[in-house]
């Protein structure tokens, strides 16, 4: 494969983005019927679909907890999403992993203490993958849960970020994903600036880890933004209709 | 099988000590527990203890065809198996969740970050490649199964020799250890994990928890550097909220640490090749 | 186990495993009855079918003159109810009548609401689950769940029963928790005379330990577990190092 160019000479990417700057990002809430709450998020090219139900009863008897909510995410990764037809197993390491990486983010942030023995199901669909899935998810889940009317302490905000050939840049598409960049994906609680999840898997200097932690903290402040726009525009519909 | 809770008696003292600076071993909060490794009379076994948490793992190799599409790139293989036997809340055959992270977090640390040069492993392009798979096996669980397993892993990898290999034209001969010594594998650099555990508001930070201290503790973070500085992967997923300071310190820490637990590891190799030696005359 | 052997006992020191069949004097209770000495066989022992005894576990051999009593006094971790025993328990469930006690047997134990001292049905103490208590078994057979309550039952007072506040437990063998209820064992002595603190030790091998700060509480759990195998002047050695170390 020849050696794609992913920072042009002037600093622009491969998709014409400046480093800092966020794909275009659409989003719409209350998207199904029977779910309790739903977000549909696109960032760019990657698309994912959040359901929410609950808090319902428990599937399992055994694992219901006395004093809180348990959270249970499933992935569902559809096999036309990526560039290549590929069915994926439920059972993939990689899916339980993602799936337990959300679950972890949401508990300290959904009061589960008011809503004990019961459980709250997170599903997530990704549609279409083009970088920066497990952001999109959690943003997604977010929009969904506020939807569904779940008590939560803040949002939670999630981008991804990394060294792409000579710069800090955010939001990195597949093409950028793919290639030996590092990537970390960081959510963050908007209000307070604290971090709540943050993974990454490729080789990083000790000493750029701090310029792209910070740049990822930006790009989460700026996705605070878009989705907060979003829930308080359907908010202030639903209001406006339900004063007459 | 549900785990027994920890009494309110035992979370209360635990955050008490924490508070006066003292941990329930008697450690400082960024110390870590005696490190032992033993090697096998085999090449490629490891058995490492962590205080109580054992873990054993080993290596071993064949040849095999690569995919068409790599032709070049041999396998390396993980597999982990959190046994019964290292605690009652491990059940043979189910996936916790435990396992999945766990597991996850020794591939990214190794295989993602390109620990090993599986270009290396090309014996013959397109048809014939070295696959490497690393068993590790969880004995006994006092808490940190994950630092305890990468140290196992990547001492394993280290340690481990494969036959040799000559190749002349279509003809492929791989030498039996009688006839040429084996040749150790290539290892770019020696990725080490270090759990961390937050407690108090996030204001406590602990490195190399036990079981107790697992359980009872808040939020959690695992950076996995080598001796270079350089970060091959972090994760915290859940658990409190931290500062970027906060994260940030625990990155200077972890520096520190890996280059002493880098130093344990090379000694103890360096003294099991001279008992080799040794043995051999 | 040699720290805690009297002088008599060490001379007659017999180490019993599974299958050993008791010597002929003790077995040749099967001759004519009026003569024949009744033999009380505690844990560790079992009668065969043909009139001899065998070992069942693997310790020491011991008998006591009073009630011509034999048991073997072995050493394991898990712990099995038997009626008449303190014990240290969690709280793990609620119901209306019954408070789910872990005591680390197979089983969950009972423990009655009203089972402490003092309580009627207007005046219950409510405990919350992840709760500490010091109980003792009333009821334990092979069929049912053991039964705790918190008080002397002759009495009705509590007798250091209840639930503990505040210090450290930790789980040891079966056979030191024995040995620091025994009088002769003085480990707890030893420590007693450098960092004054209280105590409870519960039959199924969890101790409780609380003293004015958490550091002596970590040394005094830290000197308990070290002090298993080791004789007594070890011990002293042992402690003493520990507390110059504070």
């Amino acid at each position: 494969m020849s050696r794609v160019e992913l920072l042009s000479p002037e600093g622009l990417r491969i998709d014409g983005r400046r480093p800092a700057e966020l794909r275009k990002i659409t989003s719409t809430t209350a998207v199904l019927s029977q779910a309790d709450g739903s977000a549909y998020l696109e960032h760019g090219n990657t698309k994912v679909l959040a359901a929410v139900y609950g808090p319902r009863e428990a599937r399992h008897r055994a694992l219901v907890l006395h004093d809180r909510a348990i959270i249970n995410v499933e992935f569902n990764v559809a096999p036309f999403s990526t560039g290549e037809r590929r069915r994926r197993t439920k059972n993939d390491k990689r899916l339980l992993e993602m799936a337990s990486f959300v679950k972890q983010t949401f508990e300290p942030v959904v009061v589960t203490t008011l809503y004990a023995r019961s459980q709250i199901d997170i599903y997530l669909q990704i549609i279409q993958h083009d970088g920066g899935t497990l952001q999109a998810c959690i943003n997604a889940a977010t929009m969904a849960l506020i939807d569904a009317g779940i008590a939560m302490t803040d949002y939670v905000c999630a981008c991804t970020a990394g060294w792409v050939e000579r710069e800090a840049a955010i939001d990195l598409n597949h093409i950028e994903e793919s290639s030996d960049t590092s990537e970390v994906t960081v959510a963050m609680l908007p209000k307070s600036g604290k971090i709540t999840l943050m993974q990454m898997e490729s080789r990083l200097h000790v000493d750029k880890l701090e310029e792209v932690l910070s740049l990822a903290g930006e790009g989460c402040k700026q996705m605070h933004v878009v989705m907060d726009k979003t829930i308080r525009d359907r908010a202030e519909d639903l209001a406006a209709k339900m004063a007459v | 099988m549900r785990e027994a809770e920890p009494s309110t008696n035992e979370r209360e003292f635990v955050l008490a000590a924490l508070k006066e600076g003292a941990r329930i071993d008697g450690r400082k909060f960024y110390d870590f527990r005696t490190l032992r490794l033993s090697f096998g009379s085999d090449y490629g076994a490891v058995e490492v203890q962590l205080g109580n948490t054992r873990v054993l793992a080993k290596v071993s190799c064949e040849v095999i065809r690569p995919f068409p599409d790599k032709p070049t790139e041999g396998f390396l293989t993980f597999n982990t198996e959190l046994s019964p036997m290292a605690s009652s809340a491990f059940e043979v055959g189910r996936q916790t969740d435990e396992e999945v992270l766990v597991s996850r977090l020794i591939e990214k640390a190794m295989r993602r970050s390109r620990a090993l040069d599986t270009e290396g492993l090309c014996i013959v392009a397109g048809e014939k490649v070295w696959s490497i798979r690393v068993d590790i096996h969880f004995l006994d669980h006092d808490g940190n199964l994950v630092d305890a397993a990468c140290i196992a892993a990547i001492t394993a990898l280290l340690h481990f020799r494969r036959p040799d290999v000559t190749v002349v034209g279509e003809d492929v001969t791989i030498h039996t250890l009688e006839q040429r010594n084996p040749v150790p594998l290539s290892i770019h650099h020696i990725p080490i994990c270090i759990s961390f555990a937050f407690f108090d508001n996030g204001e406590r930070v602990l490195v190399d928890p036990t079981y107790l201290e697992e359980q009872i503790k808040e939020g959690d973070m695992t950076l996995t550097l080598n001796v270079h500085k350089e970060v091959c992967a972090m994760s915290k997923a859940g658990g409190i909220p931290m500062e970027l300071d906060q994260i940030l310190q625990c990155t200077k820490i972890a520096v520190v640490k890996v280059t002493e637990l880098t130093a344990l590891i090379q000694e103890a190799l360096e003294a099991d090749a001279k008992k080799r030696q040794v043995s051999r005359k | 186990m040699a720290s805690t052997l009297s002088e008599e006992s060490r001379d007659s020191l017999q180490i019993v495993l599974p299958g050993d069949l008791l010597p002929a004097t003790e077995s040749s209770f099967n001759e004519d009855s009026a003569s024949a000495p009744i033999i009380k066989l505690g844990p560790g022992l079992q009668p065969l079918q043909d009139d001899t005894i065998s070992a069942v576990k693997a310790g020491v051999l011991k008998h006591a003159e009073v009630g011509n009593r034999w048991w073997v006094e072995s050493n394991q971790r898990r712990y099995v109810a038997a009626p008449g025993e303190s014990v240290i328990g969690v709280v793990v469930g609620k119901t209306v009548e019954h408070y789910k006690v872990d005591i680390g047997a197979a089983q969950t134990a009972l423990l009655g609401v009203l089972a402490f001292e003092g309580a009627s049905k207007r005046n219950k103490p409510n405990h919350e689950i992840g709760t500490l208590l010091y109980c003792r078994i009333s009821l334990a057979n092979k069929d049912m769940e053991a039964e705790l309550e918190c008080m002397n039952p002759t009495t009705g007072k509590s007798d250091g029963y209840g639930d503990l506040k505040g210090g450290f437990v930790f789980k040891t063998s079966l056979g030191l928790a024995r040995r620091l209820l025994d009088p002769k064992t003085l480990i707890l002595r030893i420590l007693g005379q450098h960092i004054p603190f209280e105590t409870a030790v519960g039959m199924n091998g969890k101790v409780w330990i609380n003293s004015a700060n958490a550091k002596h509480t970590i040394l005094i759990c830290n000197a308990i577990k070290n002090s298993e195998f080791l004789s007594q002047e070890e011990c002293v050695t042992m402690v003493k190092g520990l507390v110059d170390r504070l």
